[in-house]
């Protein structure tokens, strides 16, 4: 499992650019899968249990976004310096003497001008990045390529550590739980959902496409227990988070319950979520159509959104257990 | 006249905090149920009531959605006894330090009585010690024990307003909830007049959910009824201490019929004709751009639908004390009613721009 986690940490697929990735994540699940495919917005759509569902059966949409956050090259000057955007939520003191690497394989390096002060942050403005051209014409890169951070995957024992955790460790979840669910009477989809950290607008178009009776996201969710967090009662290795609220979006409260009762009935520690800012898949899917009942089981993941995201390997195999005992049983919300 | 007062302070009294409308939708459904021939639960929990029309089928529906969802407070954290909240949709912290609350305690299942508090000033970082202290300062006192609220209450665990309605001198009410509850006595005074009038039109009633957090309520039922034509009611910003006369309407002057680009021009003209020819008090208000009401997702639901917005004038909006005149809820019902009643079965044909 670390491995494969890994594997999907090292690959580079900032959003709207998901192809490398996908191709990972295909070759795991595809062995493991009564359909599969892939929609017009680049979602891959992995189906478990019978498609056409007895009356009891319910239609459940699993979703884990395989994008990550990353940079686009805007401009390129004469000396070859790239000026870029970002994609998704990048924050200028993650990228200061960061390094990148292009959907190319070219790898960069990001600095700033000179600041007013050196203790100063720099904006996106001020930054640039070297791929050690020497020209425009020399440069390797066009407008419009992609990038994303270059960190390697650290394994700490109980906690990891790799850029992408977010949200390469909720599709971790979803490989993993599909692996372990050996039956379902439920039609199961585990939707590997693309430009989530642009506006959840993957799950947005492969729920619209897929109409489930109900869903939840796979995703992380912040941390209260290093130096200075305040009041917010989520720490790692505590178990897999229930989403109770989120800065978008309110969980269903039967979708809730039924998480709850599944991890107490299956002895899985379990903490229970109130985050204030940011959001998930779930809140696309929830609004979709005439609704849907809907959650989030999130991975407590401290610094998201830097290149080092660290979670902690017990909450993840508690989260496999938790995504396989909801999915393994009918339900009756 | 039917007497809505007492429905209205019935659903002063309950919380239906967004995502959590139960208790309200409860109170909801038991007076909708012998005005119209049919309710039932969305698959999100917005209440869809329809009252058959007289027309021939296939019949054209009006969805009528005024939100039930009430805005409220979160538990975060617990330390030492006392709880750290957040808000449900949007709340004026002004405000709260002094108001008293319900503390809905999942782990022991009470209703606990708590007070919303705020440490000294000595206590506070300095910057902020003599000011308007921001949520993430104030917390709740439920006057228990530290191990007996760690027992009783978990992160999560809702907390609504306890202010009990009053009604005041003037035919004027004030309580939490009023937004948009007294959207939903204006709907329910509609279902009530159109018992003796005939109608064409199918009418959806929708009590709709999630208003505060996401509209989630009205994109949801409004693509799953796929009315013609849609109508959202909702509270509005009357005219209060300090307000000026462009940015708020008079209370107590009747509904405002809204103007801008989430209105189609030609609902309001006919709701205009219909309130002069009345002679039901009315007022204007132009929206140039979000209306901030359910009226934003019926527009853009599914293929689109023409939709008009009715606001009711309210004071100290998103507050416990929000204030509202009970003339202007049964001004509204009435002009509800009798645009309902007016729609003709082709109706849709002559709903045409003039550009």
């Amino acid at each position: 499992m670390k491995q494969l986690l890994q594997k999907l940490t090292e690959t580079f697929s900032p959003s709207g650019y998901e192809a490398a990735i996908r191709e990972v994540i295909r070759a795991e699940v595809e062995p493991l899968a009564d359909e599969i495919r892939v929609d017009a917005l680049g979602n891959l759509i992995v189906r478990k249990g019978p498609s056409t569902g007895s009356e009891q059966a319910k239609k459940i949409m699993v979703a884990a976004h395989m994008d990550e956050i990353g940079l686009i090259a805007s401009h390129i000057d004469e000396n070859g310096f790239i000026r870029f955007t970002t994609i998704g939520g990048v924050y200028p003191q993650m990228l200061m003497g960061a390094r990148v690497r292009f959907y190319n394989g070219i790898p960069g390096i990001l600095y700033t001008e000179p600041l007013d002060a050196p203790t100063d942050t720099p904006s996106i403005e001020k930054m640039f990045i070297d791929v050690g051209a020497k020209s425009r014409a020399d440069c390797p890169i066009k407008i419009g390529e992609v990038a994303a951070f270059e960190r390697p995957f650290l394994d700490l024992g109980d906690r990891l550590v790799a850029k992408s955790m977010d949200d390469r460790i909720g599709c971790l979840v979803a490989i993993e739980a599909l692996r372990a669910l050996k039956s379902t009477p439920n039609e199961v989809y585990f939707v590997f959902t693309t430009q989530e950290e642009v506006g959840t607008r993957g799950a947005e178009t492969s729920a619209f496409g897929l109409d489930p009776d109900l869903g939840f996201s796979l995703d992380v969710t912040g941390w209260g227990d290093t130096p200075g967090r305040k009041h917010f009662d989520i720490a790692l290795g505590k178990g897999p988070a229930i989403k109770i609220k989120d800065g978008g979006m309110l969980s269903d409260p039967r979708i809730i319950q039924w998480m709850v009762k599944t991890a107490e009935a299956n002895g899985i520690p379990y903490q229970r979520e109130v985050l204030l800012g940011g959001t998930t898949d779930a809140r696309a899917m929830q609004l979709v159509r005439a609704g849907v009942p809907v959650g989030c089981i999130s991975i407590p993941c401290r610094y998201v959104h830097s290149p080092s995201e660290m979670v902690d390997y017990n909450d993840v195999q508690n989260a496999v257990k938790l995504t396989v005992a909801l999915l393994e049983n009918s339900v009756e919300l | 006249m039917p007497e809505i007062t007492p429905f209205l302070k019935s659903l002063l009294s309950v919380a239906g905090i967004s995502s959590y409308e139960t208790p309200v939708t409860q109170l909801i459904e038991k007076k909708w149920r012998p005005l119209v021939d049919e309710t039932r639960l969305s698959r999100i929990g917005s209440l869809e009531a329809l009252k058959r029309g007289s027309g021939p089928e296939p019949r054209p529906s009006i969805m009528v959605a005024t939100h039930m969802d009430a805005i409220g407070m979160m538990v975060t954290s617990i330390a030492d006894g006392f709880l750290h909240f957040t808000q449900v949709g949007g709340i004026d912290p002004r405000i709260l330090p002094g108001t008293p609350v319900i503390v809905h305690a999942s782990a022991s299942g009470e209703e606990l009585p708590g007070i919303v508090v705020m440490p000294p000033a000595r206590a506070l970082p300095a910057s902020v010690g003599d000011g308007v202290l921001g949520l993430e300062h104030l917390l709740i006192d439920v006057g228990l024990l530290p191990e007996e609220v760690a027992a009783k209450v978990r992160t999560g665990d809702l907390v609504s307003f306890a202010t009990e309605p009053k009604e005041l001198a003037g035919e004027v009410i004030s309580g939490h909830t009023l937004d948009n509850r007294a959207s939903v006595a204006v709907l329910t005074v509609a279902l009530e007049e159109l018992q003796n009038k005939s109608h064409a039109w199918d009418v959806w009633a929708v009590a709709t959910v999630q208003e505060e957090v996401s509209l989630g309520g009205a994109f949801t039922s409004a693509f799953g009824l796929r009315p013609q034509i849609a109508v959202a009611i909702d509270v509005t910003f009357a005219k209060g201490p300090g307000a000026n006369d462009w940015q708020t309407v008079p209370l107590g002057k009747g509904p405002t019929l809204t103007m801008g680009p989430n209105i189609h021009p030609y609902l309001f003209k006919k709701f205009e004709e219909l309130a002069k020819n009345l002679e039901i008090p009315y007022q204007t208000e132009v929206t140039p751009r979000h209306t901030g009401t359910d009226g934003y997702a019926t527009q853009v639901a599914a293929e689109g639908i023409p939709t008009m917005v009715i606001g009711i004038p309210l004071r100290y909006m998103h507050t416990p004390v929000e204030l509202v005149a009970l003339k202007d809820i049964q001004r509204a019902g009435r002009l509800l009613a009798e645009f309902i009643a007016s729609l003709e079965p082709d109706f849709v044909e002559k709903i045409v721009w003039e550009d």
